[in-house]
């Protein structure tokens, strides 16, 4: 990730645009990033001072922010492994060198040989030798090894992962928006299809949701942290740039974020899965587990006047949040909320038990896997809950939801 | 159901209160009802005022679920007695409610005076200091003095404990989740505290007890008002002037000249920026230096224009005259400890790799850092480099040399790096040399750090 210092964002009226390279109008930057790959490809064993002196030139002609080429060369970094001295070899070196010296200073350039006090002093160039010559080595290694563990002359080890150019400018896109959202107050999220996966993340980065449904499949989630409520406050900017990644690799949503500008007003920054970024973490999986594949595919798309909805309500209360795997809804309106549990370890259950019993009060059927202790587990949900094996037989759920929906 | 007050990441949490109750109780706006989790939240720092209302509305049936703060037994407090005016400010501060702001000299003992409270109070404290090594430095005075190993939160470790030293960066960022752990707060150099987002150390701590250190509260963006309800009132005041112990000192000013080479380049790129100014003001009369950052952004020619106020810099900062003149300095004090401030890593390191002195960089880790502070201390190591890590109050013992080489222009940062060479020991006086490039910018911010009132005469020597 790249820091606030690279964040290179335009406001426009109130709106905020992270720095964003195009595929039309900057169509020479795949050139520039195919020749940064280069660079560090053929630059191992270079510092990263002097892999970053190459990138500099690469933009000689290019008219463009000085931090647009600083945070090329963070994410290549970034990407890259250097020889990092972990084991403090250069600070040891730096210690025994010193204490050698000490005993000679000051080093001089050259002896005053006139005084009494002069005829004492050290020649710089004489204990540099005797210290070389004591520590087996010679002057050139033993200066270049001192401060071998300063960042900027770590040396390059393995070069960026990245698989071609079009890797490097896409990650430098999203990079950029993530670094203007670490001024982001608070944000509003439009979900649809995804919101179950969309809510984990927003989870796993720590923020706080207040949830409205705007119609049958569409939610609205106004997303900050607890202090934001007594003050505005961007200590949340990060979170909301680690959720972006995540965000897309989903479909079907928007997202507004609210960004504090230089002058201290408010900026929008827009965005949703057409807004040309492309994340580099893979698209989660669309079922869960092949059980709820399975039984989509064996249900159809409508049975008996049923309709089966794949993760389409979100169960909330506060902060508690519930989307079962499916929902059948009824031509006549009713519904009924579908949850499977799979295989499952203690810790899992008690989790999934707790949040079923918040939502108790609701219709919801489940399907438990027939394994020991799995029923008596469930005991309270005796009349709302059917077993299987392998597969989850059509005919058990459909009596099992006109029972239910009454 | 009764009331109930929890902590919550940095806030604090009410349940059991109706808003008529809330609005009964407390002054408007304390408390914000936060419908995302249903319930009444405010910021940690008022507890304290909180707590003591809902206490005597309450009583007992007050649930109030911030843990007390740990109770601690010192293995060994090995503490010097305080001086007269350590003990004045020592009590000013108990008298004031244990909330309170200390303006003390550099040099005349915080860290002891902060010492003897803990020792008193024995609670779980958190001691925010404003870099690494000032933070290790709390560490080493805790061992010293108090026979307990602090954890430590910053410098890419996380090992909080009841007793914990960190730094306001660390702080800031962890405290939503510690805020709860402590019962008193430290802030060292607590003029830091206002600025920015490093308040949340303050807001988002429930502590009771809060002791601010400083030798300059002032600020320049006129925020250390607020050091009055993120630590408490100023209890105890002593000014540079009134410290009978500091050791007389004189400052000497080296100006140097440019290498022919070094001035061939400097003049060069001056007369570069000169003439794109002359050009640009032509048609914009206003035309200044943030014109031309703006413009470097989007025009080749004027980032090489930039690229050359760069280069001047470098130029300056590194000058080869300064590292004569630095030999000439040893040479005249060959039997004392010399500190030598640089203006950036770069210049620490090539002084370092001339000389072959220890350099303390803003990256350099606890164990070399303690090597060689404790080297220099004992005399193993005659000469010490530092870039501007070293500004703030990292004891560094009783050196009576001290040589700036570049650096920033700034009043306090004067004063801190005066308060080093400073340090009381006998009679012994105390010289500061400031080596400045003649005819370049450094001579006017050499101007600049000498308005600080901490200066006193300038000899001017020519080597």
């Amino acid at each position: 990730m790249l820091t606030s210092e690279h964040a290179i964002v335009n406001f426009e009226r109130d709106r905020a645009l992270p720095d964003r390279l195009s595929r039309k109008s900057d169509a020479h930057y795949v050139d520039l990033a195919a020749a940064m790959l280069r660079v560090y490809r053929e630059g191992v064993g270079l510092t990263r001072r002097e892999l970053h002196r190459h990138i500099e030139r690469l933009f000689d002609e290019e008219p463009c922010d000085a931090r647009r080429i600083a945070s090329f060369c963070k994410l290549l970094d970034d990407a890259s492994t250097f020889h990092t001295d972990g084991g403090g070899k250069a600070a040891r070196l730096r210690l025994k060198v010193f204490r050698l010296a000490a005993k000679k200073h000051p080093l001089v350039t050259e002896k005053q040989t006139k005084t009494l006090l002069g005829e004492l002093e050290q020649e710089e160039a004489v204990v540099k030798q005797e210290i070389a010559a004591e520590l087996g080595m010679s002057w050139q290694e033993i200066d270049e090894a001192l401060y071998a563990d300063v960042m900027q002359f770590h040396r390059l080890k393995t070069p960026p992962d990245y698989p071609d150019e079009n890797a490097l400018l896409s990650h430098y896109n999203v990079a950029q928006t993530q670094a203007a959202l670490y001024k982001a107050q608070s944000a509003t999220l439009t979900a649809n299809k995804d919101f179950k996966t969309i809510l984990r993340y927003v989870k796993l980065a720590g923020l706080l949701h207040e949830i409205r449904r705007v119609d049958e499949t569409t939610y609205r989630i106004q997303l900050d942290g607890p202090a934001s409520l007594l003050r505005t406050t961007s200590r949340y900017g990060v979170r909301f740039a680690t959720l972006l990644p995540a965000l897309l690799t989903c479909k079907d949503w928007s997202f507004t974020a609210r960004i504090r500008t230089p002058w201290k007003t408010l900026a929008i920054l827009d965005l949703s899965p057409d807004s040309g970024l492309k994340s580099h973490l893979d698209v989660p999986p669309e079922f869960d587990s092949i059980v709820e594949e399975n039984f989509a595919g064996k249900f159809g798309e409508e049975r008996d006047g049923w309709r089966l909805v794949r993760e389409g309500a979100i169960l909330y209360k506060h902060q508690k949040t519930f989307v079962p795997d499916f929902v059948f809804r009824h031509e006549d309106g009713r519904e009924v909320f579908f949850e499977i549990v799979g295989f499952w370890t203690p810790e899992y259950l008690k989790a999934k038990l707790e949040t079923l019993e918040t939502f108790s009060d609701r219709k919801i059927l489940l399907a438990v896997c027939e394994n020991e202790g799995a029923l008596e587990a469930f005991g309270g949900w005796a009349g709302r809950i059917i077993t299987y094996k392998t597969g989850i037989k059509l005919g058990i759920v459909m009596a099992a939801l006109e029972t239910l929906s009454l | 159901m009764s009331a109930t007050l929890s902590y919550n990441e940095g806030t604090l949490l009410l349940n059991g209160l109706s808003p008529k109750e809330i609005d009964r109780l407390f002054a408007e706006g304390v408390w914000k009802w936060d419908a995302r989790i249903e319930r009444f939240r405010t910021d940690a720092f008022r507890y304290g005022q909180v707590a003591e209302i809902l206490r005597g509305t309450f009583g007992s049936s007050l649930c109030d679920m911030i843990p007390k703060p740990a109770e601690l037994h010192w293995p060994k407090v090995c503490l010097h007695k305080p001086r007269r005016d350590q003990a004045e400010a020592i009590e000013a501060w108990l008298s004031s409610g244990g909330r309170g702001l200390v303006v003390m000299p550099t040099g005349s003992g915080k860290t002891e005076i902060a010492l003897h409270l803990m020792a008193r109070l024995g609670v779980s404290t958190l001691v925010v200091a404003p870099v690494r090594d000032l933070m290790y430095q709390w560490h080493l005075r805790i061992r010293e003095g108090l026979g307990i190993e602090a954890g430590i939160i910053g410098d890419r470790l996380h090992k909080p404990s009841a007793v914990t030293v960190t730094t306001y960066d660390s702080a800031a960022i962890h405290m939503s989740s510690i805020g709860d752990r402590f019962g008193l707060l430290i802030f060292d150099e607590a003029h830091h505290l206002p600025g920015g987002f490093y308040r949340d150390a303050a807001i988002m701590s429930a502590a009771l007890l809060r002791l601010g250190l400083t030798a300059t509260p002032e600020r320049s963006d006129g925020r250390h008002v607020d050091l009055d309800w993120l630590i408490g009132p100023e209890v105890y005041r002593r000014k540079l002037s009134e410290a009978e112990h500091l050791a007389p000192f004189e400052t000497v000013r080296i100006p140097v000249k440019l290498t022919d080479e070094e001035r061939e380049r400097y003049d060069t790129a001056s007369l570069a920026i000169r003439g794109w100014y002359i050009e640009k003001r032509k048609e914009k009369k206003d035309y200044d230096k943030k014109d031309l950052l703006a413009e470097a952004n989007h025009d080749i020619a004027a980032r090489r224009v930039k690229n050359m106020m760069f280069l001047k810099e470098a130029i300056e900062d590194r000058a080869d005259e300064k590292l004569r003149v630095l030999e000439d300095i040893f040479r005249l004090h060959p039997q004392e400890r010399v500190l030598v401030f640089t203006g950036s890593n770069a210049m620490a390191i090539d002084i370092s790799r001339r000389f072959l002195a220890p350099t303390i960089l803003s990256h350099t880790m606890k164990k070399e850092r303690q090597a060689v502070l404790s080297g220099f201390a004992a005399g193993e190591f005659p000469v010490l480099v530092a870039n501007q890590v070293l500004d703030e109050g990292v004891d560094v013992p009783a050196a009576k040399v001290a040589v700036v080489v570049g650096g920033q222009a700034s009043t306090r940062q004067a004063k801190q790096r005066l308060g080093r060479i400073l340090r009381p020991d006998g009679a012994a006086r105390a010289t500061l040399y400031e080596i400045v490039c003649e005819d370049t910018s450094e001579v006017e911010r050499s101007r600049k750090r000498r308005r600080s009132d901490a200066y006193e005469r300038t000899r001017h020597r020519k080597f």
